[in-house]
C-alpha cells in the first residue's frame, strides 16, 4: 500500500532530524569534524519527507478514497488542479504542507555554501529541532495518513465550493512559504548567540532569505484579500478577521526586522533590537499556527476544534519562544552595538520599528481581549474594524512621515541641508496641491483621511524625485517604498469614493445609481452538477461602455450551502461590482450594486512592495 | 534595569502561554448559557426595514427566540447558517441588530439570507443592554413573555441540542 510507504516515510524522516539535531548539538564546538555528516543527514532527512509528499500528491491525484483525508476532502470529479489543492484544504493536510515548506527551506538554507560553518550548523540543528516536534504533532494529534479499512468509499465527499478558486488554491501555500520561511533567520539568530561570535556579520548572512520570505507573505496576504474580494461577496479588501490579524503580525514584524537587518548590516548598530525581531517574526509565525489549530478561535479559517492538538502546539511552541527568549536575555548586552545620533538614518528607521511595535500589540490585544473577556466573564464579544482603524491610520501616518525624511539623512547623521529648492519642499507642495485638489472636489471632512492622502502623495513624489533626480538609485528601496505610498493613497480614495446601494429591479426595469444606469433583463433558473442556480443578467451602461453583467446565487446539495457569485467589471479607476439577492414579494429582485474605487490598486501596489526583494536579492548577489 | 528588561521580555510571553494554557483546558460545558428567568425589559424600537414600531413586549411573538447581532461581527457571520437552518425548520427568531449602522445590516441580510421574521434595530444598544448583553451574537429564548434562557456566544447544532432543546422540552413548548 502506497499510503502506508508514504506514513513511513514520513516517521524515518522524523526520526531522521531528531538524529540531525541530537548530531548537531553533541558537536556543537566541532563544526568542521562533523559539517558533512549533518549536512548530509539533513538532506536524506528532507528527501524522505519530499517523497512521502510527492506519494501522498499522487495519492490525492489518483483518487485513492482508502485515504480518510483524501475521501473527506476530495471528490473524483475535481480537475488535478483542485485535488492536489484539496490536499491543504483542512488541519491534517495544510500542517503536512506546513511541515514541508519548512523542510524546503531548511533544504536550501542547507546547501548554501555557510561563511561560518559553526552557526551555520548549529542553525541546521535548531530547524531539524523544530522541524521534528512538528512531525511529532503531525503523526500524534493530526495523522493525514489515516486509511479506511477495509472498504473504501467510491468516491470523496464533496470539497467546500468557495475553495474551488485558483486565487483561494495559492493563498495557504503562498502564506505557509512566507511563515516558515522566518524559521531561518530565526534558527541563524539563536546559532549565532549561542556561538557568541560578535565580530561576524551574521545580517548579510541571511538577508535574502528574509527578504524572500516577507515577499511571500506579502503576496499571501494579497492573494487572500483578493480571494475574499471577490469571491464571498461583501466587496471589501480587509475583514479585521482575527486570523486576518494573525497573518498582520508577522508581516509587521518582519518589515520591521528587514529594515532593522539593513541597519545593521551596513552599520552594526542596533543589533539586539535585530535579533529580537528575528525572534519575533517567527514566534508570532507560530502563534499563528497556534492559534488557527487550536481552534481557540471562531473564524472563516479556523480550523476544527481538538483540545489535544491545541495544548501539544501550545507546550511546543511555548518551549521554543522561552527558550529562545531566555538565551537572547543572557547575551543581549554583550552585543555592542554602535550607539547612534538622535538625528541620523538608524534612529528614524528604530523610531519605525517602535511604531510597527505598537501595532503589533495592539492587533494582539484585538485578538485576544475576547479570549481574555470570555475566560473571565463567560461572554463573546467581537473586536471590530473600528478599533484597528483607530490605531492603524494615525500610526501609519507617523510612521510615513519618518519615512519621508528619513530619505533626508545619511546612515550617521547629518540632515543634509534643506534648502527652499530641495526635491522635498517639492514634494510638500505637489502632495498638497493634490490633497487640497481632492479636499476641493470631494468635500472631504475627514480630516485623518485628508493627512493620510496627504503623506501617501507626499511619499509617491518623494520617490519620483528619487527616480528621475538622483545619481544613485536603489531600485528595491523605490519599489517597495513607492508601493507603499500607492498602498495608502488607493486604500484612503478607496473608503473616500466608494459607495453602493441596494436597488430593487423588475424585468426589464432600468434604475439609474450615479450615472450609471442598469437595467434587469432576466433572471434564469439553472441547474450546475452538484449546486441550483439564479442568475442575473444586467445589461450596464455606465456612459461609455455598455456590457453585461452576470451575477449568481448558487444553494450547493450537500452542505445546503449558499453562494453568492459577484460579477465584476473592471475599469482603470473603479470595479463595478453586482451581486444577486432575494426576491421580494412584488416580484422584483434586489441587486446590490457597489463602485470599489482604486481596489485593484491595493493588491497591485503589495505586488510592487513583493517584488522589491527580487532586486534585494541580484544586489546582495552582485556585492558578494 | 537591565534585569527588569530580561524578566519582561521572558515574563510577557510566559504570562501569555499560561493564559493559553488554562483557557485550553478549561472543562467548558456551554459556560455562556444561562437559565434564570426574567421579563421581557421594556422598549421602544423601529424595525429595521419598513421602521414599524415595536413597543414593548407584546408586539413581539410570546414564545420565540430573539437573535442579537451585528454585520461588523464575524461571529453572527459564522453562525448565520445555523439560524437559516433554524428558519428552515419554521423556526421564528426576531433579530436585534446591535450597534449597527442600518445600511451595512441590510445589506448584510441581502447578501447573506435573512434568518429573521422581523429585525428590530437598536443602534444605541439600548435594550441589548437592559438585556444584559456585553456583546454579540446572544440568543434568548422568550416564553410567555419572558426570557427563559439565553445562550451568548455562537449558537451551532451541537449547542443547540444541547442546552436549549432540553429548556425546550421540559417547558412544553410545541410552536417555537
Amino acid at each position: 500500500m502506497l499510503i502506508n510507504l508514504s506514513h513511513y516515510m514520513s516517521i524515518l524522516s522524523g526520526a531522521s532530524f531528531l538524529l540531525c539535531a541530537c548530531l548537531s548539538f553533541l558537536f556543537i564546538k566541532q563544526a568542521d569534524a562533523s559539517k558533512s555528516l549533518i549536512k548530509n543527514i539533513f538532506s536524506n532527512s528532507c528527501y524522505l519527507l519530499f517523497i512521502s509528499f510527492g506519494i501522498y500528491v499522487y495519492l490525492a491525484i489518483s483518487d485513492d478514497f482508502s485515504v480518510e483525508y483524501i475521501a473527506n476532502h476530495s471528490n473524483s470529479n475535481l480537475p488535478v488542479f483542485y485535488k492536489i489543492s484539496s490536499i491543504w484544504s483542512a488541519h491534517e493536510g495544510s500542517m503536512f504542507v506546513w511541515i514541508l515548506f519548512l523542510a524546503i527551506w531548511g533544504y536550501f538554507f542547507n546547501l548554501h555554501k555557510p561563511s561560518n560553518d559553526q552557526i551555520k550548523m548549529t542553525s541546521i540543528g535548531i530547524i531539524s529541532l523544530i522541524l521534528f516536534g512538528f512531525m511529532v504533532f503531525l503523526l500524534l494529534t493530526s495523522s493525514p495518513f489515516t486509511q479506511i479499512l477495509p472498504l473504501a468509499p467510491e468516491n470523496g465527499a464533496d470539497i467546500n465550493p468557495v475553495l474551488q478558486d485558483p486565487a483561494l488554491a495559492m493563498h495557504p501555500p503562498t502564506l505557509y512559504l512566507g511563515y516558515v520561511g522566518f524559521v531561518i533567520p530565526f534558527a541563524y539568530s539563536i546559532s549565532f548567540l549561542i556561538h557568541e561570535e560578535y565580530s561576524y556579520s551574521w545580517e548579510r548572512a541571511i538577508r535574502s532569505w528574509s527578504v524572500i520570505a516577507w515577499s511571500f507573505l506579502t503576496i499571501g496576504i494579497a492573494l487572500g484579500s483578493w480571494w475574499a474580494y471577490y469571491e464571498l461577496g461583501w466587496g471589501g479588501y480587509w475583514f479585521w478577521d482575527p486570523v486576518e490579524n494573525v497573518a498582520l503580525m508577522p508581516w509587521l514584524a518582519a518589515t520591521a526586522f528587514i529594515h532593522s537587518l539593513k541597519v545593521s548590516a551596513d552599520t552594526r548598530a542596533h543589533r539586539s533590537w535585530t535579533i529580537l525581531l528575528a525572534l519575533l517574526v517567527f514566534s508570532l509565525s507560530l502563534f499563528g499556527a497556534f492559534i488557527v489549530r487550536s481552534g481557540i478561535i471562531d473564524s472563516v479559517h479556523s480550523f476544527a476544534n481538538d483540545p489535544e492538538r491545541g495544548l501539544y502546539l501550545l507546550a511546543f511552541c511555548s518551549i521554543i519562544v522561552l527558550s529562545s527568549l531566555f538565551i537572547y536575555a543572557n547575551k543581549y548586552e554583550k552585543l555592542s552595538s554602535k550607539k547612534s545620533t538622535l538625528i541620523s538614518k538608524q534612529s528614524f528607521i528604530s523610531i519605525n520599528n517602535i511604531l510597527f511595535i505598537t501595532l503589533i500589540f495592539s492587533t494582539m490585544l484585538g485578538v485576544l481581549y475576547p479570549l481574555i473577556f470570555e475566560y473571565l466573564y463567560n461572554e463573546k464579544i467581537s473586536v471590530g474594524a473600528p478599533f484597528y482603524n483607530s490605531i492603524y491610520i494615525p500610526i501609519t501616518i507617523i510612521a510615513a512621515v519618518f519615512l519621508v525624511f528619513s530619505i533626508e539623512i545619511n546612515w550617521n547623521g547629518s540632515l543634509s541641508k534643506i534648502k527652499l529648492l530641495h526635491p522635498l519642499s517639492f514634494s510638500i507642495i505637489f502632495a498638497f496641491v493634490i490633497t487640497l485638489y481632492l479636499y476641493q472636489e470631494f468635500e472631504i471632512k475627514n480630516i485623518l483621511l485628508l493627512i493620510s492622502l496627504f503623506v501617501g502623495y507626499l511619499i509617491i513624489i518623494r520617490y519620483l524625485f528619487v527616480l528621475f533626480m538622483s545619481k544613485y538609485i536603489n531600485i528595491a528601496s523605490f519599489c517597495a517604498h513607492f508601493g507603499l505610498g500607492v498602498l495608502i493613497v488607493a486604500i484612503s480614495l478607496n473608503s473616500l469614493l466608494s459607495s453602493e446601494r441596494v436597488l430593487n429591479l423588475n424585468i426589464n426595469e432600468t434604475k439609474t445609481y450615479k450615472g450609471i444606469n442598469i437595467t434587469l433583463e432576466q433572471i434564469k433558473v439553472l441547474n450546475g452538477s452538484n449546486y441550483d442556480s439564479i442568475k442575473g443578467f444586467l445589461k450596464v451602461n455606465d456612459g461609455a461602455n455598455q456590457y453585461i453583467l452576470e451575477p449568481e446565487k448558487r444553494r450547493y446539495f450537500v452542505r445546503g450551502q449558499i453562494t453568492t457569485e459577484t460579477d465584476i467589471k473592471v475599469t482603470p479607476i473603479k470595479d463595478i461590482y453586482v451581486t444577486l439577492g432575494d426576491q421580494l414579494d412584488d416580484g422584483s429582485w434586489i441587486v446590490n450594486i457597489q463602485l470599489n474605487y482604486f481596489i485593484r490598486y491595493i493588491w497591485a501596489s503589495m505586488i510592487m512592495m513583493a517584488l522589491a526583494s527580487l532586486f534585494i536579492i541580484s544586489n546582495t548577489r552582485r556585492q558578494s | 534595569m537591565k534585569n527588569i528588561f530580561k524578566l519582561f521580555i521572558i515574563l510577557v510571553p510566559a504570562t501569555f502561554f499560561i493564559f493559553f494554557y488554562f483557557y485550553l483546558s478549561e472543562e467548558k460545558i456551554y459556560p455562556g448559557f444561562q437559565t434564570d428567568e426574567f421579563a421581557f425589559p421594556s422598549f421602544y424600537l423601529e424595525t429595521l426595514d419598513d421602521e414599524k414600531i415595536f413597543l414593548n413586549e407584546q408586539d413581539l411573538p410570546s414564545t420565540g427566540l430573539l437573535n442579537v447581532w451585528a454585520s461588523w461581527c464575524i461571529t453572527c457571520l459564522v453562525e448565520h447558517p445555523f439560524l437559516m437552518n433554524l428558519k428552515g425548520k419554521d423556526i421564528k427568531i426576531i433579530g436585534l441588530n446591535y450597534k449597527d449602522e442600518r445600511f451595512n445590516a441590510q445589506n448584510w441580510l441581502n447578501k447573506y439570507g435573512d434568518p429573521y421574521s422581523e429585525v428590530l434595530y437598536d443602534p444605541k444598544g439600548s435594550l441589548a443592554l437592559d438585556l444584559g448583553v456585553t456583546g454579540a451574537p446572544e440568543t434568548f429564548l422568550i416564553h410567555n413573555g419572558k426570557i427563559i434562557a439565553h445562550y451568548s456566544g455562537e449558537v451551532n447544532e451541537r449547542v443547540w441540542t444541547e442546552t436549549f432543546l432540553p429548556i425546550i422540552n421540559k417547558n412544553n413548548i410545541k410552536n417555537l
